[in-house]
């Protein structure tokens, strides 16, 4: 999600995401770019102050007196630019630039809370980690140095233009002259710098996939001995980078040199205009050292302007990157018609297609399952048992139809509220880096420790987890891979247990676990679905075949719904299904002759 | 472009502080790590900084030539040891012959550093992906290819970031101060040592309010490593955790971290934000020029300076201090180049797996362990302790045992992803450590659980086995995989391109796909890793018909978690905590009730699990 945009922003778009950012301490950014403005208006004073100085030095005989009373004139407004500077600079050091990276953080991470999970799946971790994690210091970091150097690039000069214009107007308008020239070189800079960085950055893309997909595939490469400088395709990527990366420095360097040409160069006109001045007796030789003195000060921010759009490119790309994921509206939740009556689960009519897709994943989906009646959903990977359980989850709302939970429409209920009434187990389970207890407490957070201990016992967990080097009170990444994929599947499912919502949703939880791993995990289940509306996805149908009901799904619809014995009788889809997985269970690693 | 800015601009500006203050210390630490990788464009690094030193010389030189122009309007003509006398014009010619010169020598300086920077990263990425072609597999995999891909791509990026942007900074910024003293002194050394005075005064105060800047920075890069991990797990966790209580808990977790960071951060400002603001003060440009002012007053009024000479010094007086403020951006740079460097030595230093001289060639497609040992590097605990058995050519051997029993060790060793610590690992009669690798490669064949497919056409992934196989061949070999009707019903055949940028195939089918390149591989020993896992009923069975043919007439070791699939193998090997617990066949260790019975007879029992809303009932046949 890293798309620059193609238009070149604006100074004042810059300066209005500069504020959405800073959110509550949008005074604090208005205050500092204010006293920095003041501060380069006394800078700026400071420097003219040269005009009558050296003027009063270069007085026959030189005026001593007056000298002093310009350079203490000069010390004041020095003063007050560095105390005004000082107190810009307070945004930084006195601590408000840390209330903005942590509300912005904050922010962003409610709007992650609040975001379906449609758009949620649209990042990727990576990404939302960058955003979070180096977006908004790239975003905020910059603010105070970088709108410190800018204001004084701008102001200053002007200042200086102002008062030269009331020693000599023709001086004070050769100066000016430069500014306008500026800007379309400018904006040529800045529109070449983002195409340059578009390009540069989709080669990086291409290989930075090569890059994985050589170390990937490196087992099969060195069979091939298509290694190193032999590995073509990476090789190729490589190459290209370069070849972007030259043609995008040489196409970036007309601009800068035209910019850095111009502005030099063009001071070297105003100069040798003044020196031609002088000689013709129109302008005081006092005047034109003076403005020696003051043009050199022009050109050291001149110098680091490159740096410096390259460090206002990066805050302007972290400003949209952190907006784009605050524009995402959350789901709306409508007005509660009715509050949930119980826990049964109706889909009626309901087509869902995922972002992006133009085949619907559900197609006119009906069915109702009552309360703590245990459901299996069963069918061909991609035929929509796991959207089933997405929508339940509201993890993005129907384009027909309604799913509804105890009579109640999903989309009446708070997203708190849906999920105080749903447990889910997954395949990949997700321990956070805090003590096994916490871990499971996680599932209602008000329980105490004999409560935690409880879930553990019943998901069979308990016996392993006092094994561990602290018992409870183990920190899971102190033993990080050491817990199997079971053990960490029963500590999931004692935080279901634990939280003892009405729903449970399991998604063929033991797919990946070994035997004896399975057999625990399967009897923390049993313990877990008890009394319970259940929905569980499972490839092996021999699991399923007590349930209450088994929903067939082809290609988004649901082709049959029944129970097991129905179904086989039936000698439909399900049938099929069942025939097939018993013929593979029949396999066995035998040797086979080559002859056969 | 790739600017480092992710650190606090107060980071920024007090480590350049600190960057000044420590400046000889600074280098030295870094010659190894650093200066080492970056060697192979040492030349155009050298010029780069050559070019840019000497542009910047040019620059002074140019603004002393214009304080020329100010004598001579004043009187007339002035005579240079070199150049002879110049009047007003050619004062000025100079200058703006300078001042161009200047220019283009930034910008030539500025080419060479990129086009040394883009060479730089195609080198280290090559010699990077030739290192780790050589370094054992095993590596690859503990070290994880997204750790590794992030070293061949971002530290290779950081280090571009250095070549690129920093020497010629770096050229710049040590020119500067010399060039400008030594005019300064040739000027009027009383006002150049009014200009020091000011410059040394001003890093003083700073050193002192510096102390305690290495202890801060610590904290603050811990705090920062803290963040960054908070909020890694906060989006990892949210798709998974959000369903279980809106994401409330961890959104307290995160929350935490955040105000703990709010607190570190603000210390951080504040505690440096006195010296830095100092630094930004004494950095500006006004203090020194009021200091040469008040000199200049003095010295000018007792006739002790000409005009033209406290121009020129109040000119040049304040580039020692300019050339310190650029060193604010390239601190960052550095840091992060010497992070870099530091990933990629790692990378480089992995030993490579020794190769025989003379290579020799396995006999037959028997498998051999013999007494071997071996423990994972960075682990204390043994992953196989003295392990023996022998696999005849053309029988199966299957490797059970709970999970951490060491069956994919076993597994990995002999196609030499990791080296026996004791005993060896025999294939035909001969030692794998004294095949050559290609040999090994064209004995062995695998499938693994994690299935791969390069961005490419079907074909050519299939191909890949045996590149000069005819389109018949790879056709012949989809098929025995079951692969062939699912392919030809994509919609462009054996031409569509896989891989994960391409065509999304199922896991079933990326199976099998996988399975028909080992079949056209045709090695005479495979090695099968639990390779029907994840797959649903349908592929199941088809997965299962296309591994039927794949064994054929070959020597298999396979592993297995679901115990039904190997009753038929010849041999069945036990591992318990990396030693051979029982072997023999199936029938043979159930009668014997170990380690193998009770294995069964839980899985007869995860087997016979029935899902009910009530379940009271225990599964058939499990054991309390």
């Amino acid at each position: 999600m890293s798309h620059a945009t193609h238009t070149i922003p604006t100074l004042r778009e810059t300066y209005r995401r500069m504020l959405m950012a800073a959110g509550s301490e949008a005074p604090a950014v208005r205050r500092m770019l204010a006293l920095f403005a003041l501060g380069a208006v006394a800078q700026g004073l400071a420097f003219a102050c040269f005009f009558p100085l050296l003027r009063a030095l270069l007085a026959e005989p030189a005026d001593l007196t007056q000298a002093w009373i310009w350079l203490g004139v000069m010390v004041a407004a020095t003063v007050a630019d560095l105390i005004l500077g000082w107190l810009g600079h307070g945004f930084e050091y006195g601590g408000a630039i840390a209330d903005v990276t942590h509300d912005l953080r904050r922010r962003l991470g409610r709007q992650l809370r609040q975001m379906p999970m449609q758009a949620l799946a649209r990042w990727r971790t990576g990404d939302l980690g960058a955003v979070l994690g180096g977006s908004i210091d790239e975003a905020v970091a910059p603010m105070g140095t970088l709108s410190h150097v800018i204001i004084r690039m701008l102001v200053v000069p002007l200042v200086v233009i102002a008062v030269t214009l009331a020693i000599d107007a023709r001086m004070a308008l050769a100066m000016a002259v430069i500014v306008p020239m500026a800007v379309p070189i400018y904006r040529w800079q800045r529109r070449a710098s983002g195409q340059e960085r578009r390009d540069v950055a989709e080669a990086h893309g291409r290989t930075e996939s090569d890059i994985v997909e050589y170390t990937q595939g490196l087992a099969v490469l060195r069979t091939l001995g298509q290694t190193g400088a032999k590995a073509q395709r990476l090789q190729e990527s490589l190459a290209h980078l370069r070849e972007v990366q030259a043609k995008a420095l040489m196409a970036g360097l007309w601009p800068a040199l035209l910019m850095a040409g111009l502005v030099e160069i063009g001071l070297l006109v105003v100069l040798a205009l003044g020196g031609t001045w002088v000689t013709q007796g129109t302008l005081s030789l006092a005047a034109f050292a003076a403005m020696l003195v003051i043009v050199m000060r022009f050109s050291e921010p001149l110098a680091l302007f490159s740096e410096l759009t390259k460090v206002f490119d990066l805050m302007e790309v972290a400003l949209q990157r952190m907006d784009q994921v605050l524009a995402v509206a959350p789901l709306p939740v409508t007005a509660p018609a009715q509050p949930p009556s119980d826990h049964d689960i109706a889909f009626d009519g309901v087509t869902f297609a995922y972002e992006g897709e133009n085949a619907p994943a559900l197609k006119d989906v009906s069915f109702h399952l009552p309360a703590r009646s245990l459901t299996a959903l069963v069918g061909p990977s991609g035929s929509g048992k796991t959207t089933v359980t997405r929508l339940i989850m509201r993890f993005a709302d129907p384009r027909a139809g309604t799913v509804r939970i105890g009579g109640a429409d999903i989309r009446s209920l708070s997203s708190d509220a849906l999920a105080a009434r749903l447990s889910v187990v997954f395949q990949d389970v997700y321990l956070f880096d805090d003590t096994i207890l916490e871990n499971i407490r996680m599932g209602r957070p008000d329980a105490d420790d004999a409560a935690v201990v409880a879930a553990a016992q019943a998901a069979n967990c308990h016996d392993f987890i006092r094994r561990l080097p602290d018992g409870y009170a183990t920190r899971v990444g102190d033993i990080g891979g050491s817990l199997s994929g079971g053990e960490r599947q029963r500590i999931s499912i004692a935080r279901a247990i634990l939280k003892d919502a009405p729903i449970v949703i399991l998604d063929e939880p033991t797919a990946a676990l070994d035997t004896e791993s399975e057999r625990a995990v399967q009897k923390a289940i049993d313990a877990l679905v008890r009394e319970r509306t259940v929905l569980v996805i499972a490839h092996r149908l021999s699991t399923v075949v007590g349930a209450d009901r088994i929903l067939v799904f082809d290609d988004g619809r649901l082709v049959e719904m029944a129970d097991h014995r129905s179904l086989l009788e039936a000698g439909g889809r399900y049938a099929a299904l069942w025939t097939a997985q018993l013929r593979s269970k029949a396999w066995h690693a035998a040797p086979v002759p080559a002859d056969v | 472009m790739d600017m480092g800015s992710s650190a606090s601009v107060a980071e920024r500006k007090t480590a350049a502080a600190a960057a000044a203050a420590s400046a000889p210390a600074a280098p030295k630490a870094l010659r190894r790590g650093l200066w080492g990788i970056i060697d192979p464009v040492r030349g155009a690094i050298w010029l780069a900084m050559a070019m840019a030193g000497l542009g910047m010389v040019c620059a002074i030189v140019g603004v002393a030539a214009l304080a020329g122009v100010l004598e001579c309007l004043r009187s007339g003509a002035l005579t240079l040891p070199l150049l002879g006398p110049l009047d007003v014009w050619g004062f000025g010619l100079l200058a703006g012959g300078l001042i161009v010169a200047s220019l283009v020598l930034r910008v030539l300086s500025f080419v060479v550093s990129h086009l040394g920077a883009f060479r730089l990263e195609q080198r280290l990425r090559t010699d990077l992906a030739a290192h780790l072609a050589q370094v054992p597999l095993g590596y690859v995999i503990t070290a994880g290819t997204g750790a590794l891909t992030k070293t061949l791509q971002d530290d290779v990026k950081s280090l571009h970031a250095f070549v690129a942007d920093s020497t010629p900074l770096f050229g710049r910024n040590v020119a500067a101060p010399v060039v400008t003293l030594v005019l300064l002194f040739l000027i009027d050394w009383w006002l150049a040592l009014v200009a020091l005075g000011v410059f040394i005064a001003g890093m003083a105060a700073m050193r002192l309010a510096m102390r305690d800047y290495a202890v801060l920075r610590q904290r603050y890069d811990r705090a920062r490593e803290a963040i960054q991990a908070a909020v890694i797990e906060f989006v990892q966790a949210m798709a998974v955790v959000r369903m279980f209580d809106g994401g409330s808990a961890s959104f307290r977790r995160y929350n935490t971290a955040l105000l703990t960071f709010r607190g570190i951060f603000k210390t951080w400002v504040q505690a440096t934000g006195t010296a830095a603001r100092i630094t930004l003060a004494v950095l500006s440009p006004m203090p020194t020029l009021l200091a040469v002012s008040a000199a200049g007053i003095v010295l000018h009024g007792q006739g002790l300076i000409g005009f033209p000479a406290l121009v020129a010094v109040l000119m040049l007086s304040t580039g020692i201090a300019d050339a310190l403020m650029p060193l604010m951006w390239m601190n960052e740079f550095l840091h992060r180049a010497r992070a870099g460097a530091m990933r990629v030595q790692d990378v480089m230093d992995v030993p490579v797996l020794p190769t025989p001289t003379q290579p020799a060639a396995p006999g037959d497609a028997s498998v051999e362990f013999e007494a071997v040992r071996f423990r994972y590097p960075d682990r204390t605990d043994v992953a196989l302790d003295d392990l023996s058995f022998i696999v005849p050519p053309g029988t199966v051997t299957a490797l059970v045992g709970p999970s951490g029993a060491g069956k994919s060790t076993v597994a990995r060793l002999i196609p030499r992803f990791w080296d026996v610590a004791g005993g060896a690992v025999r294939i035909g009669g001969v030692d794998v450590r004294a095949c050559s690798p290609e040999v090994l490669m064209h004995h062995v064949s695998f499938v693994f659980q994690d299935t791969f497919l390069f961005h490419d056409s079907i074909a050519s992934n299939i191909r890949m086995a045996r590149p000069d196989a005819t389109d018949a061949e790879v056709e012949a070999a989809a098929r025995a995989a079951q692969a062939h009707d699912f392919i030809t019903a994509l919609p462009q055949g054996y031409d569509t391109i896989a891989g994960d940028r391409g065509t999304r195939l199922s896991g079933g089918q990326r199976q099998r796909i996988t399975i028909a390149r080992a079949i056209l591989r045709d090695a005479p020993i495979l090695v099968l890793d639990e390779a029907t896992a994840f797959a649903d009923p349908e592929n199941e069975a088809l997965i299962v018909a296309a591994l039927a043919n794949l064994m054929r007439g070959k020597t298999v070791i396979v592993i297995a978690h679901r115990l039904s699939t190997i009753r038929d193998a010849d041999q069945i090997v036990v591992l318990d905590q990396g030693r051979m617990a029982e072997r023999g066949t199936h029938d043979a260790l159930v009668a014997s009730d170990g380690v193998y019975a009770r294995l069964w007879r839980t899985h007869e029992a995860a087997q016979g699990w029935i899902l009910r809303s009530d379940a009271s009932e225990t599964a058939p046949g499990d054991t309390p």
